[in-house]
């Protein structure tokens, strides 16, 4: 492979959203004609309406006063009263809003940072090495995730009582981390992208194994990575379930779990309901941030196979 | 090297022992400092809860007088019985796999779609589509389920024109209507998975195929798929397993459709039995619905499997 | 370093698992709740939890004004949305707060799941019977004599909430009767309307049109229950609205949602048998119809009676475990008797008080705007008297409740019909009791 494919950051044919009409001639082939990317795009933007047309909806009942939800028209703006809205999410019940959206940011923040790290060392150990017992681990781990939440719920409960620990930061942080399904695809990737030779390579350079993880394999892995990291922080920001059991202190809730706590008092609180919209539309802005952000490590990622 | 990653899963399926079984274990060091944080915290938040899930599926309470305080005993398999006999969880296990059968292959075949489109040369504004088709994911699921009802109500629907012949909440349709949101919120999920693979297969092994003047479809199908088969083989089976764990979505759509009832998916009536609260009979529940779900992505495992081998 | 205590603490989970098995099959009190009600010394710390939105405030007030007895309120979702899960875990644990919300119908619940202290060794307790409306302290002693297992909160009389601009306007008298109301829904339908939407979900609140009906569905009388969901009054009501439901009289949209809201809001439909707090939801839910709505006593079975049936209503009550029985039980009489408390409640969130005194509130003596000025709450002070004191709820209402919609929701589409839910409701209730080891009558 030549030097300039793997140079990171270099755009190649893939996923930079380059044209394939400009510059390298491989680009330029008679088959992809004007018809093939003409219907290609408008597959795309036939389910992008499919995709974002719902969270129109959202960003529109989010601007409304409370009594316009039902007697306007849904996919279009009544009187805007975005602000008005907001600032009152922000006031109900002394900003405990942005207390949730921070705690959020922890939990998923840096449950996920975790979470995709010991994941990834797990998967690049099954990948990477062999061993005895490296298949039964791997099975059990798939086996982890066919018991539904709903059963692990009650005991999990009573373990975290045994220590103490229900109610506070750790009982929502600890399981959170563990990502059977990071396990198999960091395994996947790891398979995938890390040569052998390379980590062959660095052990005669007379680097350690732990060492060659940190140094080369973790950056060869990293578009894996990031997908994990990604599905990981957006799991555990819609995780539900463990807040549900766990906490009881609203200053520890995450956003959604605190959303679904306004939800279920809208019979008794109506008013609550524009909370509920506004508060679910600010919440995916966090995801839509670290999506953006992350993005460009898939690109980076392109250098992984020009590596080898 | 290129066929490592359907290597992998052809092993992880078969479950084949590792080839050189016998020579030490080099490196065992390494290999438990790599393992051991997943696995302490695996075991801990997953293998004991789970081995404490199957105990509490074997106990039976007692208890004297119609408030006596109650204890609970081994029963063996008592709660399993009752398992079997509960006709309304194995008419709703009936019902998540004619689910599963449709909504898996729709759900994964857009998802394939859309990262083969955006890993070709034919779509620009990738960065927008990307970030488009995931967004759905980050809505809650609560809040997403909310959203659909309203899409799907008969007088409120921005599509009234549409939802005012067709009841998508009647119980001929609202199966298919649930299923709607769970594609809308998963597409793009499985489709950056399938993305992500793509985008770690050296460019270099289709190079050769454009030059020769192959079509963008031509690498997809003979190239490209083949090489992501594992990718789309671990979505398979977490969508396998995700169906039949089906949970937030049909339980809001209960609230707005008369078609959905509490016993509607498996882990519904977990739920519901749990909150009774019949904490044995629960687990007894998740414990068969498990072995199933396990039946069910095994068998699968092994029929691509085999299908690949064929190939 | 509390942080890192915790920390370590997390890492201990390891070495404790083993008993975390074995020690959980059950709480630790016997069969008798009663607890030994005498004042702690020193400073007290109470637990409470409650999904009252903006209970904070009331408690906040107690605390200013006991220092001695501080008492941390923690909100979570809607009792049956978590709440009494998480109730029932904490019991299993070991680790429930000291007091908790508790409506009526969930009580005998956690008194079967032996998780209630018995309040009846305090003797403010005891003495406060006569400050609550007699019906509500029934609810709370769960049919016995001498033992009391919550402080009444909050309760639902139910009354006929009505468009009367429409029934006005179309000639049509206040129905006074339930044959009248059948004969008003025809008048009403004629007209393009509904009368009133019969929701497939609320099976409270068709308890409280049997509990009118002076239904019993559950009673125990200490040697086994007696579960008769499928009793004459049961079926009287469940005929009627199938009826109803038959003669396309009645709308059957899925309650509590836009779709719903909608047929109120849009004049569709013209009348809600509801309690006391649903006048809120009303005036949320069809903002656009204020003014026009007028409450009126609820229609009776037979002519000249003066009935009333209770949908909802809470309780505060006293988890096993605590050891501040004393102090908890104060704070539970201050936060459901007092004025202060009260008004606070009735501000934050409209509970309707359980007390006799709480029902004449200042607040609840004003005319209500989008009732057009209608002095409502003197209709349901009204109602509050009328309601049967004999009413018992089962132990496992949360699996009831679901049966029975789920055999309503089916009725609503056309198949079966609302008794035939309630037979199956009835079987499928003495199975979940036999399943507890709860002696059943069959």
């Amino acid at each position: 492979m030549t030097a300039t494919t793997a140079m990171p950051g270099v755009v190649g044919p893939k996923g930079a959203g380059k044209g394939a009409s400009s510059g390298a001639p491989r680009a330029r082939g008679p088959r992809e004609s004007l018809m093939s990317r003409t219907a290609a795009m408008l597959v795309m933007a036939v389910f992008t309406l499919y995709f974002l047309v719902p969270i129109w909806w959202l960003l529109v009942a989010s601007t409304k006063s409370p009594g316009q939800l039902l007697t306007t028209p849904g996919l279009w703006f009544a009187d805007f009263n975005f602000v008005e809205n907001i600032t009152a999410l922000f006031e109900y019940r002394g900003g405990v809003y942005w207390r949730w959206l921070g705690n959020s940011v922890l939990y998923a923040g840096l449950g996920g940072l975790i979470g995709t790290l010991i994941a990834a060392m797990c998967g690049y150990a099954l990948a990477k090495y062999r061993f005895p017992g490296r298949e039964v681990i791997f099975n059990v781990v798939l086996g982890g995730v066919l018991v539904p939440a709903t059963a692990l719920a009650l005991p999990l409960f009573l373990m975290f009582s045994q220590v103490g620990l229900t109610n506070t930061f750790w009982a929502v942080f600890l399981p959170s981390i563990v990502s059977p399904f990071g396990v198999y695809l960091t395994r996947i990737f790891a398979a995938a992208s890390v040569p052998d030779e390379l980590i062959e390579a660095s052990r005669i350079d007379g680097a350690g194994e732990v060492r060659t993880f940190f140094t080369v394999s973790i950056r060869l892995m990293s578009p894996a990575l990031v997908t994990v990291f990604l599905f990981q922080f957006v799991a555990i920001w819609n995780n539900f379930f463990l807040p549900l059991i766990m906490l009881r202190s609203e200053e520890l809730f995450p956003v959604t779990f605190g959303l679904y706590t306004w939800n279920s008092q809208l019979n008794q609180i109506p008013e609550l309901r524009s909370y509920v919209l506004i508060g679910a539309l600010l919440s995916i802005v966090p995801l839509i941030v670290a999506f953006l952000a992350l993005q460009r490590f898939w690109r980076n990622g392109l250098g992984a196979g020009a590596l080898k | 090297m290129t066929t490592a990653p359907a290597e992998v899963a052809a092993r992880a399926a078969e479950n084949r022992p590792a080839p050189r079984r016998r020579i030490p274990v080099p490196h065992k060091a390494a290999i438990a400092v790599f393992i051991a944080p997943f696995g302490i915290l695996f075991v801990l938040f997953y293998l004991i809860p789970i081995l404490q899930a199957v105990w509490q599926s074997m106990l039976v309470i007692e208890r004297d007088g119609t408030f006596g305080e109650a204890t609970e005993v081994f029963g063996g398999l008592a709660q399993y019985v009752l398992v079997f006999q509960n006709a309304p969880f194995w008419a709703s296990v009936a019902r998540v796999l004619t689910f599963g059968i449709v909504q898996v292959p729709v759900m994964l075949g857009l998802a394939l779609l859309f990262a083969l489109l955006l890993d070709s040369p034919l779509v620009k504004g990738k960065k927008f589509f990307r970030l488009a088709f995931f967004v759905p994911y980050a809505v809650p699921g609560v809040i997403a389920a909310i959203m659909w009802g309203f899409m799907f109500s008969p007088n409120l629907s921005p599509f009234t024109a549409l939802t005012k012949s067709v009841d998508f909440l009647g119980a001929d349709l609202v199966l298919w209507s649930i299923a709607n949101v769970v594609t809308w919120v998963f597409v793009g999920y499985n489709m950056l998975i399938i993305y992500s693979s793509l985008l770690s297969i050296p460019t270099e092994i289709y190079e050769a195929a454009r030059l020769d003047g192959a079509s963008q479809w031509r690498i997809a199908w003979a190239i490209k798929i083949p090489l992501v088969r594992p990718a789309i083989l671990l979505t398979a089976v977490f969508s396998i397993i995700g169906t039949l764990q089906l949970l937030a979505e049909p339980q809001v759509f209960a609230s707005f459709s008369s078609a959905v009832i509490s016993t509607y998916t498996p882990n519904m009536t977990i739920y519901a039995t749990a909150s009774v609260p019949n904490s044995s009979l629960a687990a007894a529940f998740s414990v068969v619905l498990a072995l199933a779900t396990f039946a069910l992505s095994f068998t699968f495992l092994k029929i691509t499997q085999r299908k690949g081998a064929d190939e | 370093m509390q942080h890192k205590k915790k920390a370590i603490a997390a890492l201990a989970l390891v070495g404790t698992l083993a008993l975390a098995g074995c020690s959980t099959a059950s709480g630790d009190g016997g069969t008798s709740a009663a607890g030994d009600c005498t004042p702690s010394d020193g400073k007290v710390d109470l637990t409470f939890t409650s999904w009252i939105p903006g209970i904070e405030d009331a408690v906040q007030l107690w605390n200013d004004e006991n220092p001695d007895i501080q008492v941390a309120v923690q909100t979570g979702p809607n009792g049956n949305s978590g709440t009494y899960q998480n109730f029932f875990n904490q019991l299993k644990a070991g680790n429930a707060p000291d007091l908790g919300q508790i409506e009526y119908d969930a009580l005998p619940n956690f008194r079967v799941q032996d998780g209630l202290v018995d309040l009846a060794a305090c003797a403010d307790v005891v003495a406060a019977e006569d400050d609550f409306v007699p019906w509500t302290w029934g609810q709370v002693t769960l049919g016995t004599e001498k033992e009391i297992y919550g402080v009444p909160q909050d309760s639902g009389p139910m009354a006929l909430f009505y468009r009367s601009d429409l029934f006005e306007a179309n000639g049509i008298a206040v129905p006074t009767t339930w044959d009248e109301y059948k004969k008003a829904a025809k008048q009403v339908r004629a007209a393009g309307g509904y009368i009133t939407n019969f929701s497939q979900t609320d099976i409270n609140q068709f308890a409280g049109f049997v509990w009118q009906a002076d239904g019993q569905w559950f009673q125990n009388d200490g040697d086994e229950w007696t579960v008769d969901l499928t009793g004459d009054a049961s079926k009287t009501v469940a005929d009627y609205w199938q009826d109803l439901i038959d003669e396309d009289l009645v709308s059957t949209y899925p309650a509590w949602t836009d779709e719903w809201n909608n047929a109120y809001n849009s004049g569709e439909v013209w009348s809600w048998n509801s309690a006391v707090w649903g006048a809120n939801s009303i005036a949320s839910g069809a903002p656009d119809t204020a003014g026009n709505w007028s409450v009126a006593l609820a229609p009776q079975w037979n002519a000249g009676e003066a009935k009333a049936g209770n949908w909802g209503g809470s309780s505060t009550a006293v988890f096993k475990g605590t050891e501040h029985l004393y102090e908890a039980t104060k704070f539970a009489l201050w936060l459901n008797t007092s004025d202060e408390a009260l008004t606070a409640l009735n501000t934050s969130a409209n509970i309707y008080p359980a007390t006799t005194a709480g029902l004449d509130l200042p607040s609840l003596q004003e005319g209500v705007e989008f009732y057009g000025g209608q002095k409502i709450y003197d209709v349901f002070k009204e109602a509050a008297t009328q309601v049967n004191p004999d009413f018992v709820w089962g132990p496992t209402m949360t699996q009831t409740y679901a049966d029975v919609a789920d055999g309503f929701k089916a009725a609503a589409s056309g198949q079966g019909t609302l008794f035939e839910a309630l037979e199956n409701g009835q079987t499928t209730t003495i199975d979940a009791l036999k399943a507890q080891s709860i002696p059943v009558k069959e």
